[in-house]
C-alpha cells in the first residue's frame, strides 16, 4: 500500500513539476520579447553557451565522422557499394548523429554550466538582489540564456555534421581508397536539402529549446545549497539526455517515411 | 505587546505593518505583528535567528505576501501591487543582503552601475560620475576595477551598499549588515548606515541580532521573538527593560523564555529505550 502511495505521490510531483516548468517557459518566452532592445545580452550568452562549446563539438564531430567512415566502409564494401560511403556518412550525420550527439554534448557542457551558474546565482542571493533592484531575473538572466541556447544548437549541429563529413572523407578517401569523385557526387545526389538537411535543422532547434529549457528551469528551481545545485546539475544532464533521445525517436518517426 | 503602536514624536510613518500573519506550511512565522517604521529614522529590528526578521523584510519588499494583514510602504499596499507597480516601488527602496549579493561576473564599477544602466538611460560620462560618487561615499572609489571575488567581506558589503543607494532610494533595508565582519568593518558599516541616514535622509530598517552595534546607531528598536514583538522603544529603553524575554536577549542568557533545549522526550526513557534512534 505504501509503495502504491509513493508511486502516486511521484506521479503527482512529476505532473506538478511539468506544470511549473511550462508556466516558467511561458514567463521566460514573454520576457524574451524585451530582448530585441537588449540583444547584446543574447550575444554575450551565445558566446558563453555556443562559442565555448565549439571545441568539444568539433573534435567529437571529427571522430564520429571518422568512425562512420571506417564502419561504413567495412559494411558497404561487402556489398560492393563502397562508393556510397559519402552518402552514408552524410545522411547519418545530417539526419541523426549531428543533431543528437550535439544535443547530448551540449547538455553535458553548456546545459550543466547553465544550471550551475543560475543555481549559484540563486544560492548567493544574486537573483533576489536583482529582484529587489526592480530588475526581473527572468528577463535579465534566464531569457537571454534560453534564446542563446536555441540559436546556438542548430549552428553547432551544422558544424558537427560538416566536420563529420570531412572526417569521413579523411578516412574513406584518404585512408581506405574510396574514389573521391564518387564520395562527393553520391553525397550530392543522395542528400536532399528539404528532406534531410532541413529536418535535421528542425530536430536540433527542438533539442535547443528542450535542453536549454531544462537547464535554466533546473537552475532556477534548484534548492539554494551546494547539494541542491549539484543535484540540479545532475538532473539537467539526465533529463535532457533522455528527452533528446525520446524526442529524436518521435521526430524521426514523423519526418522520415 | 503586538497591538498597533506608533512611536510617539515621529511625524510620519514610511512603512506600516498592521496585524500581519505569515505562515509557511504549518509553521507560523509571523503572528499578528504590527510595526511602524518612522520616516527618516534608523529603526532596528532585533531578534534571535529564525524569529522572522528576514521574512519581515521580504514582506516589505514584496517578495512574500502575508496570509493576512496589511503592509504599507509610503501609503501603498505592497501585497496588492502587480508586478509592474511592485517594480516601480522597488526602484525607491533598496535592500542590502547579508553577503552583499554582488553579481560575480561584473567588476565593482559595473555592479554599482548595474541598477542605473537597467533603469535610467544616462550618457556614459554622467553614469561614470554617478558611480564614482557612490563609490566615494563608501570609500571604495579606488577599488572600482576589482572583481567581487577579490573583495573582503566588509568591502563587498560596502560595494553592495553603494549599489543599493545608486538609485537614491527613500528606504534601505539592511539584512544582518554586521554578521561575519571584523570590528573595523563593523564600525565602517555602522558609520555608513548612520551617515546615509542623516546625509541623504534615507529611512533605514536594520535587521540584526547584534545588540550592541545595532543599538548604537538606531533611533528606535523592536525586539522580536517567535513571530511577534516582545519589546520596543528607544535603544535606551530596550536596554533597561524589565521584561524577561527582552532581558534574556539583551543579556544573552542561554536559558529563559527561549528554552536552551530543543523539545525532546524524557531523557531517562530515551536512554533506556535502546536500539537505533
Amino acid at each position: 500500500m505504501n509503495s502504491l502511495r509513493r508511486l502516486g505521490q511521484y506521479v503527482l510531483d512529476s505532473v506538478e513539476g511539468l506544470g511549473r516548468a511550462s508556466l516558467f517557459f511561458l514567463e521566460v518566452a514573454s520576457g524574451a520579447r524585451k530582448l530585441i532592445r537588449r540583444f547584446d545580452l543574447v550575444v554575450q550568452q551565445v558566446f558563453a553557451v555556443g562559442v565555448l562549446t565549439l571545441l568539444i563539438i568539433l573534435v567529437s564531430g571529427l571522430f564520429v565522422g571518422m568512425v562512420l567512415g571506417l564502419q561504413g566502409y567495412n559494411t558497404l564494401s561487402k556489398f560492393g557499394a563502397a562508393d556510397s560511403l559519402g552518402l552514408l556518412v552524410a545522411l547519418s550525420l545530417v539526419r541523426e548523429l549531428g543533431p543528437v550527439v550535439t544535443a547530448l554534448l551540449f547538455a553535458g557542457r553548456a546545459g550543466s554550466a547553465l544550471t550551475a551558474e543560475i543555481g549559484l546565482m540563486k544560492a548567493t542571493e544574486q537573483l533576489a538582489g536583482m529582484e529587489m533592484m526592480a530588475v526581473n531575473p527572468i528577463e535579465r538572466v534566464i531569457a537571454p540564456r534560453l534564446v542563446a541556447g536555441i540559436i546556438s544548437m542548430p549552428l553547432l549541429a551544422a558544424l558537427f555534421s560538416a566536420i563529420g563529413v570531412l572526417g569521413g572523407q579523411l578516412v574513406g578517401v584518404g585512408l581506405l581508397g574510396v574514389d573521391s569523385g564518387a564520395f562527393w557526387s553520391q553525397m550530392q545526389s543522395g542528400v536532399s536539402f528539404h528532406e534531410d538537411v532541413l529536418n535535421g535543422v528542425i530536430k536540433s532547434l527542438v533539442f535547443g529549446v528542450v535542453v536549454t529549457w531544462i537547464a535554466v528551469f533546473q537552475g532556477y528551481e534548484s534548492v539554494p545549497t551546494s547539494e541542491g545545485v549539484s543535484r540540479a546539475t545532475n538532473r539537467t544532464v539526465v533529463y535532457s539526455s533522455l528527452a533528446v533521445l525520446a524526442l529524436d525517436f518521435v521526430m524521426t518517426a514523423l519526418m522520415f517515411k | 505587546m503586538s497591538t498597533t503602536q506608533t512611536d510617539p514624536g515621529v511625524s510620519g510613518a514610511l512603512v506600516e505593518i498592521r496585524n500581519v500573519h505569515f505562515a509557511r506550511g504549518e509553521r507560523t512565522i509571523l503572528n499578528d505583528l504590527s510595526m511602524t517604521i518612522a520616516r527618516g529614522k534608523v529603526t532596528a529590528i532585533m531578534g534571535g535567528s529564525g524569529c522572522g526578521k528576514t521574512t519581515l523584510l521580504n514582506l516589505i519588499g514584496g517578495r512574500l505576501r502575508p496570509s493576512s494583514g496589511q503592509v504599507l510602504v509610503d501609503g501603498i499596499s505592497v501585497p496588492d501591487l502587480g508586478t509592474r507597480d511592485l517594480f516601480e516601488l522597488r526602484k525607491r527602496m533598496g535592500m542590502l543582503f547579508q553577503n552583499g549579493a554582488l553579481l560575480t561576473d561584473l567588476d565593482v564599477f559595473e555592479n554599482v552601475a548595474f541598477p542605473i544602466r537597467e533603469h535610467k538611460h544616462l550618457p556614459e560620462s554622467i553614469l561614470r560620475h554617478v558611480v564614482l560618487m557612490k563609490l566615494e561615499t563608501v570609500g571604495l572609489r579606488g577599488a572600482r576595477e576589482l572583481m567581487p571575488a577579490e573583495l573582503s567581506g566588509g568591502m563587498a558589503r560596502r560595494v553592495a551598499l553603494a549599489r543599493t543607494i545608486s538609485l537614491e532610494p527613500m528606504l534601505v533595508m539592511y539584512d544582518e549588515p554586521f554578521t561575519g565582519l571584523d570590528p573595523i568593518s563593523k564600525g565602517v558599516i555602522a558609520k555608513l548606515i548612520r551617515e546615509l541616514n542623516t546625509g541623504l535622509g534615507i529611512t533605514s530598517v536594520l535587521v540584526s541580532h547584534d545588540v550592541a552595534d545595532t543599538c548604537a546607531i538606531s533611533d528606535y528598536a523592536y525586539l522580536m521573538g517567535q513571530g511577534r514583538i516582545i519589546g520596543q522603544g528607544t535603544p535606551q529603553e530596550i536596554r533597561q527593560s524589565e521584561a524577561e524575554e527582552v532581558r534574556q536577549f539583551v543579556d544573552g542568557l542561554p536559558d529563559g523564555p527561549v528554552p536552551y533545549r530543543y523539545p525532546a522526550p524524557d531523557y531517562l526513557e530515551d536512554l533506556l529505550q535502546g536500539g537505533p534512534a
